[in-house]
C-alpha cells in the first residue's frame, strides 16, 4: 500500500505520466481514498504551470549586445578568435 | 486555414542565412537562442564565466554552422556546443558537478509526514486554481521571480531547458549529461520548492 510520503516522493512523474500503469493505478487508489493528497498534487501541478509560465530565460540586453559586438568584429575581421589564448 | 508561421521552414531559412555570414541573421539567432545557451552553461560553470563562454561559442558558430547538417535543430545543436564546451573546461580543470540527487523530498516537506508515513501537517490550502488566475496576483508572481532566481544554478538550468525543449527530456539530458531520473528529481525538487513557497504566500501573504 503507497503510503502518503512514497506519493509525495513520485508525484512529479505522475502529474508527467511518467510511471508504469501498475504505480499509476497505486497512486489513482490512494488519491481515491485521501483528500490532502488529492489536495498536494493539485498544488503541485498548479506550481508545475506556474513555473512554466516563469522559466522562460530572460537575458540582459547588455548581454545579448555584447555577443553581437563579438560576431560583428569576428565577421569584418575573419573568423579567429581574438580571445582564444584566454 | 490561415497561413501560419512554419518553425522548420523558418529555421532552415534562418540557417541558410547564418551559413551565409549575413549579420541579420545572426543578430535574429543570438536573441532567439542566447537564453538557453546561458542555461546550459550556468549549469556547468558559474554565472561570470558562463557568459563569456557563450560568447566564444557564438564566435565559433560563424564557422562551424557551414558544417551544420540539420540532423537535430538549430537550438539542440547550439546547446550542444555550449555543453561541450563546458565540460572540456571542467575537464581540464578537474573541477566536478556535484549535485545531490539522493532525496527526492525536499526536507521542510518531508518534515511534514508522521513515522508512519502518512501527512502529520497537510497542504492547508488548494490553489489548484489557473496558474493564470494566482499570477493576476503581482505579488505573487514576484515572489516566483524571486524564489525561481533562488534556485540552485543546476535545477534552474534543467527546468529552463526542460521548457525548452517542450519537456523532451531525453534531450536535456544529453545536454547536461544527467540520468532521466536524476533530471526527473531536479524538476521534481523545483517544484516542490515552489508549491512551499505558494503555501507560504497563500497563508501569510509573505514572499
Amino acid at each position: 500500500m503507497l503510503m502518503c510520503r512514497e506519493l509525495a516522493g513520485i508525484a512529479s512523474d505522475y502529474i508527467d505520466g511518467e510511471l508504469s500503469t501498475g504505480r499509476r493505478l497505486s497512486v489513482q487508489m490512494h488519491l481515491l481514498m485521501c483528500r490532502h493528497c488529492r489536495a498536494f498534487i493539485g498544488n503541485l501541478r498548479a506550481s508545475a504551470e506556474l513555473m512554466r509560465g516563469h522559466s522562460s530565460a530572460r537575458v540582459e540586453q547588455s548581454v545579448i549586445d555584447r555577443i553581437n559586438h563579438r560576431i560583428t568584429e569576428a565577421l569584418s575581421h575573419g573568423t579567429e578568435d581574438p580571445d582564444s589564448d584566454r | 486555414m490561415t497561413v501560419s508561421t512554419h518553425p522548420d521552414l523558418d529555421e532552415s531559412r534562418l540557417v541558410e542565412a547564418l551559413k551565409l555570414g549575413e549579420q541579420a541573421a545572426f543578430t535574429e539567432a543570438v536573441s532567439t537562442y542566447t537564453a538557453g545557451m546561458l542555461a546550459v552553461a550556468r549549469y556547468y560553470v558559474d554565472p561570470g564565466n558562463a557568459e563569456e563562454i557563450v560568447q566564444d561559442c557564438w564566435v565559433t558558430v560563424i564557422d562551424a554552422i557551414r558544417r551544420f547538417e540539420g540532423r537535430s535543430g538549430l537550438k539542440t545543436w547550439l546547446h550542444r556546443i555550449v555543453a561541450n564546451r563546458c565540460k572540456n573546461l571542467l575537464r581540464t580543470s578537474g573541477r566536478e558537478i556535484t549535485t545531490d540527487f539522493s532525496e527526492r523530498l525536499e526536507p521542510e516537506l518531508d518534515s511534514r509526514f508522521k513515522a508512519s508515513g502518512r501527512w502529520a501537517t497537510p497542504p492547508k490550502l488548494r490553489f489548484d486554481e489557473s496558474a493564470d488566475a494566482l499570477l493576476e496576483n503581482g505579488a505573487l508572481s514576484d515572489c516566483l521571480d524571486k524564489h525561481l532566481g533562488h534556485l540552485p544554478e543546476s535545477q534552474r538550468s534543467a527546468l529552463i531547458l526542460y521548457e525548452a525543449h517542450q519537456r523532451k527530456s531525453d534531450e536535456v539530458c544529453n545536454i547536461l549529461d544527467v540520468s532521466a531520473s536524476n533530471l526527473r528529481v531536479m524538476l521534481h525538487r523545483a517544484r516542490q520548492k515552489i508549491f512551499l513557497m505558494v503555501e507560504t504566500f497563500q497563508e501569510t501573504g509573505e514572499c
